[in-house]
């Protein structure tokens, strides 16, 4: 900020910028359009879709029909389909068991590539992340040949062997489906992991090892502690995956008699919608799912983020510290400059860059 | 995180309101309920004029239906009809027909299967061919495919294929297990059991708990009918003592062992079950051949006989699937499409064509099965199935049977239900009950009335 002149120089050098504010806004625009388009809109409609039903009069409604406002009877309809409900309990334990085993799995992987003994890792990260290139429907149409009896190497394999294995019944097609989606995004999540290993500084490590820390050493206690924004991430978005889960289970009820149309909670939408015409009931399962979804992310979120006590407590002090500096600041700025307006003031005191001068001077005020 | 001035969080906040009345607005003027237009109460859209030349789209998911689309172009230059194709049926064919409807546009034709038509009438998608002379034409058609497509007096669609059942089995199989094709389905049980008897994991048939199709069709071969019309209201009657008889008898085939329910017929592990010969038979239709043909190895081992009946009581045979060609509710030229679609279903050039170059189902036609389908088939062990089966398959047929305007979630409820035969014992009698409670809600949701016959 920069004022040519005293008093009115402050107006003009918000004026030249204005033109900086608006150049991002056209900048961003055909992003925007379409965002609005394919995102914004779609979810205004469903929500309001899902506040209504319609009337029929005549056996096809050839006499008239006619939409109403619902209310929440959507709602009501969608929370007292036990199938769903069942679906939405099913998709909880599915994200239990199968989110930390594939957390875990992708860091493991992730250390592995990035530890010191690694060997090829470029040629390796490229081969565990080559199953996210395929399709979610090819995936599944590749796993369900291995999964089918009388096709699969491995039921015949297991079944030479004496065993008896059923990949499609109804208590192990989950888990299968479970398996599927694992070897799809562990490489995927892996990726996320390796880039956040990749900018740990070079000095960490070697200050490490002058203190002694053996390579299990320097991944418990130094990368994994480094890289948990990236884990955060990863189990955000598998959470939400999750809830998500739609492909693979409906590409397997073909080959698996124990996956119904509610098996889970997108595949009940997907069915009310599309194969029911359904689309009030549709909409309210939909907004369900997005809002369970939006829950379990904040809950997680908000666990992860709280920080140490200690940390709490150094927070509450500095914004203690922060007021008192901005307050002191205030006094001493209407009394020396007079017409400097103290909203720029407090515009500026919140800025980074700021703030250790504020600091410097609050000390001064205070000495 | 830099924070943002407070200027621009209004700026941005006022964007956004901007954005989302601007949206509100658009989507409360649109707000009309699509399908809320019965096209069949507007007026009649008149046949072009002389020397005007018609162009008419066909969505459907026949293959190469171009090509008989070419043979009629060539020789009707007023009326010219261009093919498009679309994923079959529910795989996203009404999906893409339903929103086009919605939004005031779509093809001249589309092909909807006979039990999917009632759901179309629903959404007020088709157009009453009768008010454009359909009734003149029905003399050419299959009595049991012409009642499939009538409703409160309109005709809603053309028959092109349908779906008239047979007994298809593997001759070798059945000798080995000592057994004749049934001719009734107390036989079919007793060789089911004999065939269990070859070996471990063999089996006569499949039934299919994830897929109604079947069940329906052999309960609407005992004689139920489960959905019916009386005044304004539907009647829905699943619980008649036909269904009932045909769920026990299942009931007991399950129980026993004798059907294997892992998967549907012509499912990737049924084709390789009946290529290794541990499934002896399938229970299906006419286009089963077609299907049946891709077994691999199994030319000259396979023969087609009369389907099983219940005995006393019910019908010769029954039918699975088949489908019309519809006029769809924004045709601009539905007096020429039913013109084309009278030549694409009855003339022998027609029938020979869709035989020919997209392989449908049985031809509806009444007094022409087509050309290929007259002589005997090498595939089939040189049996000329089609004249000797089929033909009487598709005389005897339930007429009495309608489908309705919930079919999707009539089946899904059904499936659903049934699965819980193999997940819970749930027995296949108390499935379909619980399954006609849903699907009278089902009603209720869609605002028609609807009761139970009992």
């Amino acid at each position: 900020m920069t004022a040519t002149q005293p008093g009115s120089g402050f107006r003009t050098s918000t004026k030249a910028t204005s033109a900086q504010k608006r150049a991002p806004w056209i900048l961003l625009a055909p992003f925007l359009a379409l965002f609005v388009l394919t995102f914004i809109i779609p979810i205004i409609s469903a929500l309001f879709q899902s506040f209504t039903t319609v009337d029929r009069e005549g056996l096809f409604g050839e006499d008239g029909v006619t939409g109403r406002f619902a209310g929440f009877d959507n709602y009501v309809t969608a929370l007292n389909d036990a199938g769903f409900v069942g679906s939405i309990w099913r998709m909880l334990l599915f994200g239990i068991v199968q989110v930390p085993v594939m957390i875990v799995l992708c860091t493991i992987l992730a250390l592995l590539l990035e530890s010191a003994s690694a060997r090829w890792p470029a040629f390796f990260r490229a081969v565990y992340f080559m199953p996210y290139g395929v399709p979610g429907v090819i995936a599944t149409i590749l796993w369900s040949f291995l999964y089918v009896p009388g096709l699969s190497p491995i039921v015949s394999l297991l079944q030479s062997m004496g065993l008896q294995p059923d990949f499609l019944g109804a208590n192990s097609v989950l888990w299968s489906i479970a398996n599927i989606v694992t070897w799809t995004y562990t490489g995927y999540n892996m990726l996320i992991i390796v880039a956040q290993l990749k900018s740990i500084p070079g000095e960490v490590y070697e200050a490490a090892k002058m203190d002694g820390a053996g390579p299990f050493q320097v991944a418990w206690r130094i990368q994994i502690p480094l890289i948990a924004p990236a884990l955060v991430l990863t189990t955000v978005f598998s959470i939400i995956g999750t809830l998500q889960l739609f492909a693979e289970p409906q590409i397997l009820s073909t080959v698996a008699p124990a996956i119904d149309t509610e098996y889970t909670p997108n595949y009940a939408a997907y069915t009310n919608a599309f194969a029911f015409n359904e689309y009030g009931v549709a909409s309210a399962q939909a907004v369900i799912i997005a809002l369970a979804a939006f829950i379990l992310s904040f809950a997680f979120l908000a666990l992860t983020n709280r920080a140490p006590k200690n940390e709490r407590d150094q927070k509450k002090r500095a914004k203690r510290d922060g007021l008192e500096a901005r307050r002191a600041l205030q006094t001493r700025g209407t009394s020396a400059t007079g017409s400097r307006p103290a909203t720029g003031v407090a515009d500026r005191s919140t800025t980074t860059g700021a703030a250790p001068r504020l600091q410097a001077d609050s000390k001064g005020a205070e000495a | 995180m830099t924070p943002i001035p407070s200027r621009t969080v209004l700026s941005r906040r006022n964007l956004l309101g901007l954005g989302l009345g601007t949206a509100a607005a658009g989507l409360l003027a649109g707000c009309a309920v699509p399908g809320s237009t019965n096209v069949n109460k507007a007026a009649l859209v008149p046949a072009a004029a002389g020397g005007e030349t018609v162009q008419i789209t066909y969505w459907a998911w026949l293959k190469d239906l171009q090509k008989v689309c070419d043979v009629w172009n060539a020789k009707n230059p007023r009326i010219q009809v261009t093919a498009n194709w679309i994923p079959g049926g529910n795989a996203g064919g009404y999906q893409k027909m339903y929103s086009a409807l919605a939004a005031g546009g779509g093809p001249d034709i589309g092909q909807v299967e006979f039990r999917q038509i009632p759901e179309f009438m629903l959404a007020n998608g088709l157009v009453d061919l009768a008010r454009y002379g359909a009734k003149d034409v029905q003399s050419k058609y299959d009595e049991a495919a012409w009642s499939q497509v009538e409703f409160v007096d309109g005709v809603y669609g053309i028959p092109q294929d349908t779906g008239p059942m047979g007994f298809y089995y593997q001759t070798a199989i059945l000798e080995q297990a000592g057994g004749q094709p049934p001719t009734t389905w107390d036989e079919w049980r007793d060789l089911a059991d004999k065939v269990r008897g070859t070996g471990n994991g063999n089996y006569l048939e499949v039934f299919p708990v994830a897929d109604a199709s079947p069940f329906a069709a052999y309960a609407q071969q005992a004689g139920a009918r489960w959905f019916r019309t009386d005044g304004d209201a539907w009647v829905v009657d699943m619980t008649d003592d036909k269904t009932m008889m045909v769920a026990e008898f299942f009931d007991g085939v399950i129980d026993d062992k004798l059907v294997d329910t892992s998967a549907g017929a012509y499912s990737p592990g049924w084709y390789a079950a009946a290529a290794s010969g541990k499934i002896a038979a399938v229970t299906s239709a006419s286009w089963g051949d077609a299907l049946i043909q891709s077994v691999q190895g199994g030319e000259g081992k396979w023969k087609v006989a009369p389907m099983q009946t219940w005995g006393g009581t019910g019908y010769g045979s029954s039918s699975i699937g088949g489908s019309t060609a519809a006029v769809l509710a924004n045709a601009k030229h539905p007096a020429e499409a039913l013109e084309f679609i009278t030549w694409m279903t009855t003339s022998k050039e027609g029938v020979d064509a869709m035989i020919k170059y997209c392989g449908i189902g049985w031809s509806p036609a009444k007094d022409y099965i087509g050309k290929a389908r007259q002589q005997p088939s090498e595939w089939f062990s040189g049996q000329n199935y089609n004249e000797e089966v089929f033909v009487p398959s598709a005389q005897e047929q339930n007429l009495e049977w309608s489908w309705s305007p919930v079919t999707q979630s009539a089946f899904t409820s059904l499936q659903n239900q049934f699965r819980r035969k193999l997940t819970g014992g749930l027995k296949l009698t108390d499935a379909v009950e619980l399954a006609q409670r849903e699907i009278v809600q089902s009603f209720k949701d869609k605002g028609l009335s609807v009761r139970t016959a009992r």
